[in-house]
């Protein structure tokens, strides 16, 4: 499997699990909405408004990560904003293994989690298409 | 490819981070560390209760000396208004 193909399979997958989680976090909201309703996220009201914005958010992140595995010389940008969003969204999660609270919640998981996207993020940099590979040669005179 | 070198030492840096960073002991900072400094300066058996003022759900406002003379369990619950 060359590399560009290898990039498109891993923006592709991304894009699926970002969807996915997307519209789970938006169904938790409609769901933690019913009388007497046990929440599937663990929060409250303000919790589950926020919870509704990010899977939204993550449905959009997928439309575009979709575009990126389709065409990923027309979506370079698309690719280095996931690979920076990857590496804040791991020292997000070093940063909550430092502090003493989110460890007394999750455990090891920070840890594992952050090691799991900067792992994702450095594949995703190396598979990325570079400047020059994204050039492609006009057929013809004038657009 | 000078980029993606740095991007790649920078990522490489945080991996090493990752596994070196310690965290911190339960109840050093934050939310526990409040509860253990409130747990240990709490009342013992048989103190008297410090003048306080509480608002039940229903906006009524109790202080100790409506409480004086009379058999009272408290109970707080965390709202759900956050």
């Amino acid at each position: 499997m060359n590399r560009l193909r290898l990039y498109r399979l891993v923006m592709g997958s991304l894009g699926v699990a970002f969807f996915l989680f997307g519209v789970a976090m938006v169904i938790a909201f409609f769901l933690y909405q019913r009388p007497n309703s046990t929440p599937l996220v663990p929060t409250g009201p303000v919790g589950h408004y926020f919870v509704a914005f990010t899977g939204c958010a993550l449905i959009a992140w997928a439309g575009g990560l979709a575009g990126a595995a389709r065409d990923p010389r027309a979506s370079r940008s698309i690719g280095t904003m996931t690979i920076v969003v990857l590496i804040l969204m791991a020292f997000i999660r070093m940063v909550a293994w430092v502090v003493g609270d989110y460890h007394a919640w999750l455990g090891e998981l920070p840890r594992t989690e952050a090691s799991g996207l900067l792992l994702l993020a450095l594949a995703l940099i190396w598979l990325k298409p570079t400047v020059s590979e994204s050039v492609v040669p006009r057929v013809g005179g004038k657009a | 490819m000078i980029l993606r070198g740095l991007a790649s030492l920078l990522v490489a840096g945080l991996l090493v981070l990752n596994f070196v960073l310690p965290s911190s002991p339960i109840g050093v900072r934050g939310r526990d560390a409040q509860v253990r400094a409130d747990i240990a300066s709490a009342l013992a058996v048989g103190e008297p209760l410090p003048p306080l003022e509480l608002f039940d759900l229903d906006g009524r406002r109790h202080t100790r000396e409506d409480l004086l003379g009379h058999r009272v369990l408290i109970t707080f619950e965390r709202s759900v208004d956050w």
